[in-house]
């Protein structure tokens, strides 16, 4: 068989062989954006291919250049496919992929479950106070009007800690805040519970929903003596919900970024 | 290693296009470009890009090889293997006896060119 030829059909003048020489920089160029072991084996022979077909002329110019560029930029697509596909077929690999993988998904959710449990811890200290101090008051006599403050705190609005009683029942008694006019009462269940060891810490939700809903951070507490009831001491979760929310982005945001590096490292040892 | 390209499967018209241009005798990559551009070898438009991206993985399929020929440097030439010719024939016994099948029910005129 005898080996076909790549001589040019037609002679090019220096003009064109110098605008020619513009096109195949410029084409060897992005060939820079192929993988790399492919780049390696065939961006010569691409580029010559290139310089013959520009040189025999049998497609125009206007038809050359963007066929070449367009067929440029499907097949950067496939080579980059090929060799995500022949990289993700290598055990080896897959696996340390998987457990770079594993560590990187184990320090996100430390990254966002160390800082909310943090904040939505320190959000309950003055309520464990402020319930100390008035189940300490209510225990050695005072009735509920004198040991709480006259201050009316609005519970959706007012990020202010504030304080209830409530008799033996669960009824409210007094009040330093106020929801749509009323007192509310956590459910049944918690009163129980306090009743048999001592104290709560709850996120109550008197008002549920996204967008309007309530969240309290709340600590209740037995009141023994000769007036048996219960105590909370409550406060607006609000803003540090919004921080633990910014927290839980930040910690997502890099989790995809370390995932995003480990593609990359995979694909370019790969 | 696996490369997508099963011999039992048709063709894509890229590949079938750098076999028939091969099935002449070795070429290097503008030549088969070329080939392939014209109506009788398909008339598969393609660039550098594809027909090297075809020709690396028929490499890895034993469809087609390097030759030694060289006229400079940089211009690689390639021909047909053993296996790339069996593909090539059943390729093209597939695609007769579908033109065979399209003539039977009038699909084409009688005589048609194909």
């Amino acid at each position: 068989m005898t080996p076909a030829t790549s001589n040019a059909s037609h002679s090019s003048g220096p003009t064109e062989e110098s605008s020619f020489g513009s096109l195949v920089g410029l084409y060897a160029l992005a060939l820079n954006l192929y993988p790399r072991p492919f780049r390696e084996s065939y961006a010569p022979a691409m580029c010559q291919t290139f310089r013959d077909a520009l040189r025999d002329r049998s497609l125009s110019l206007r038809k050359l250049v963007p066929l070449v560029f367009r067929d440029l930029l499907i097949s950067l697509a496939k080579e980059h496919l090929s060799m995500l596909r022949d990289s993700f077929t290598r055990p080896a690999l897959v696996f340390n992929a998987l457990v770079l993988a594993g560590i990187s998904t184990v320090l996100a959710l430390a990254l966002y479950a160390i800082p909310q449990h943090v904040l939505r811890a320190g959000l309950n200290d003055p309520q464990i106070q402020l319930a100390s101090d008035l189940t300490a008051r209510l225990e050695q006599g005072a009735t509920p009007a004198e040991a709480i403050p006259a201050a009316s705190i609005d519970m959706a609005r007012s990020l202010a800690p504030f304080v209830i009683a409530y008799d033996d029942q669960g009824h409210p008694l007094a009040s330093q805040a106020q929801l749509n006019g009323a007192t509310p009462a956590p459910p049944s269940g918690v009163f129980e519970f306090v009743r048999q060891h001592g104290e709560e810490r709850i996120s109550w939700q008197p008002i549920r929903g996204s967008e309007n809903g309530v969240r309290i951070a709340a600590v209740v507490q037995r009141v023994n003596g000769a007036h048996p009831g219960f105590v909370l001491a409550g406060r607006n979760m609000r803003e540090v919900e919004t921080r633990i929310g910014q927290v839980q982005n930040m910690a997502g945001l890099t989790w995809l970024a370390m995932l995003g590096l480990i593609l990359v490292g995979a694909v370019a040892v790969g | 290693m696996a490369t997508g390209i099963q011999p039992s499967a048709p063709l894509s018209p890229a590949v079938l296009a750098i076999l028939l241009s091969l099935a002449e005798g070795e070429k290097h990559g503008y030549a088969m470009m070329k080939d392939a551009r014209t109506p009788e070898r398909g008339g598969v438009a393609m660039g550098p890009g594809t027909l090297y991206g075809s020709i690396e993985r028929m490499m890895r399929d034993g469809l087609v090889e390097e030759s030694s020929t060289q006229d400079n440097e940089r211009r690689r030439y390639y021909r047909l293997t053993g296996l790339g010719g069996t593909v090539l024939a059943a390729e093209l016994e597939r695609l007769d006896a579908a033109v065979r099948s399209a003539r039977l029910l009038g699909l084409l005129p009688n005589g048609g060119r194909l």
